[in-house]
């Protein structure tokens, strides 16, 4: 079967098995592996994408669903010539990475949390984070960055979704 | 899948076309949630699926003066998202709120809750049970209407030849509440689940999820509670009540041992009648 659909703004054409798990596709036929496929149950977030805006785990979704939808990856939220994502600038500006592995997921689960959240609590930031695995258990501090870059784009006006993604 | 052979995936359009694909054999997919974990229990994809995303009327929530219809294919978020505010659908908003995670409840489905045949902890199935919603299931022959409960117990016979299509609640709760104990804040399932639901009549609906292998009202303690009226929002006497009345047989598993999940269920009755009472309806 072939599936179509959009991948980082390009077009993008997988012939094979439609129930293939779209993490797989990604790492292996288009070298992003920036998503991580680690628990592969949808329950540590590190393989989290944006299909139509909307985060989810890539490791759960069969590519024959995404036909005709845009996914975004990690490496489609900057391509490393642009800013970074304000999540990503305020993330490296606290030192809030620390082994890496868990925050590709991190920031795309929140990337999508911020734009939709922008007034969002302390609290909110944490339940927003549940599905999304640190085992540095460096949680605070993200936390801390996620807070601090929604406190930056209230005081400038801004909302998060305006900015990037 | 034996080699050579191509998997036959068809995203229905309509209902007529997935029931076609159903009558020659194709599995269901919804968000594909649980589907696709099966090669991680040691089980294998189907060889043929039909998924159901592409049918406008099953991602439908349609919210009327009497009654709510929510469409199988609606996914928790979107759920969360509708029913947010609707007096007495407080503990269907928090079990579809308290599942899973965020990047779940955005592909889950209600229907995909209701039909995973081997999942005892959907948290979604005793909120419904406390609503008394009704099933419309799609079979071969034609429509079918089924009360929650006798859909949750036949459901291994029935999904054989029907694809779930909508939940039909009546609007006649005042309060609700959705109370589940997992054993981390998030990322396992709950060891036991207690929806509780006050209707128009002030009758008392408790349904427990996760403690046996199929969610199931307690009516046990609904009598008991409506036997003394006095007592039947007092937290710490419905928590007595639940400890006299429970009949339940805990299911053993990873997460928890069957006495656990049975000994729970008092404390998690008191913490749901305190969150009733705590409702607009109630407070």
């Amino acid at each position: 079967m072939t599936v179509t659909f959009q991948l980082n703004g390009e077009d993008c054409r997988f012939h094979g098995d439609p129930m293939t798990p779209l993490v797989d596709i990604l790492r292996q036929e288009r070298f992003l592996t920036g998503t991580k496929a680690v628990c592969r149950e949808g329950f540590c977030g590190a393989c989290t994408v944006h299909v139509d805006d909307e985060a989810m785990p890539s490791c759960l979704k069969p590519v024959g669903l995404v036909q005709g939808c845009a996914v975004t990856t990690i490496e489609g939220l900057s391509s490393g010539n642009q800013a970074l994502h304000p999540l990503q600038a305020a993330f490296e500006a606290d030192d809030a990475v620390q082994c890496g592995m868990c925050f590709p997921g991190m920031v795309m689960s929140l990337s999508a949390f911020v734009r939709d959240n922008p007034h969002a609590s302390r609290a909110e930031i944490k339940a927003a984070m549940v599905g999304n695995i640190c085992r540095c258990t460096g949680y605070e501090r993200i936390v801390d960055a996620v807070a601090v870059c929604l406190d930056q784009a209230r005081k400038a006006g801004q909302l998060v979704e305006g900015i990037n993604v | 899948m034996a080699p050579g052979v191509e998997r036959s995936f068809t995203a229905a359009s309509t209902l007529e076309e997935a029931l076609a694909a159903r009558r020659q054999g194709a599995a269901v997919l919804a968000g594909g949630t649980w589907m696709m974990r099966d090669p991680r229990r040691g089980g294998q994809l189907p060889v043929a699926v039909v998924a159901l995303h592409r049918i406008p009327a099953l991602s439908k929530v349609e919210i009327n003066a009497d009654h709510v219809v929510i469409g199988a294919a609606v996914t928790h978020a979107v759920l969360v998202r509708v029913l947010h505010g609707v007096a007495g659908f407080e503990g269907l908003v928090a079990a579809a709120q308290g599942a899973a995670n965020p990047g779940i409840r955005s592909v889950a489905t209600v229907g995909g809750n209701l039909c995973a045949l081997d999942f005892a902890a959907a948290d979604l199935a005793p909120a419904f049970l406390v609503c008394e919603a009704t099933v419309e299931l799609q079979t071969f022959e034609g429509p079918k209407l089924l009360g929650i409960s006798d859909f949750l117990e036949g459901r291994h016979r029935l999904l054989t030849e029907a694809i779930v299509t909508r939940i039909h609640l009546r609007r006649d709760l005042i309060a609700s509440a959705h109370i589940r104990l997992p054993l981390r804040k998030a990322g396992d399932y709950p060891v036991a689940i207690v929806s509780l639901a006050v209707d128009k009549d002030k009758r008392c609906r408790i349904a427990v999820g996760s403690v046996e292998p199929v969610a199931r009202r307690w009516t046990a303690l609904e009598q008991a509670m409506a036997a003394g009226p006095a007592s039947a929002l007092d937290p710490e006497r419905a928590a007595e009540l639940a400890l006299e009345h429970n009949d339940f047989q805990g299911r053993d598993g990873k997460e928890a041992e069957g006495w656990y999940r049975r000994q729970v269920l008092s404390p998690l009755v008191r913490r749901g009648v305190a969150a009733l009472l705590k409702t607009e309806g109630l407070a």
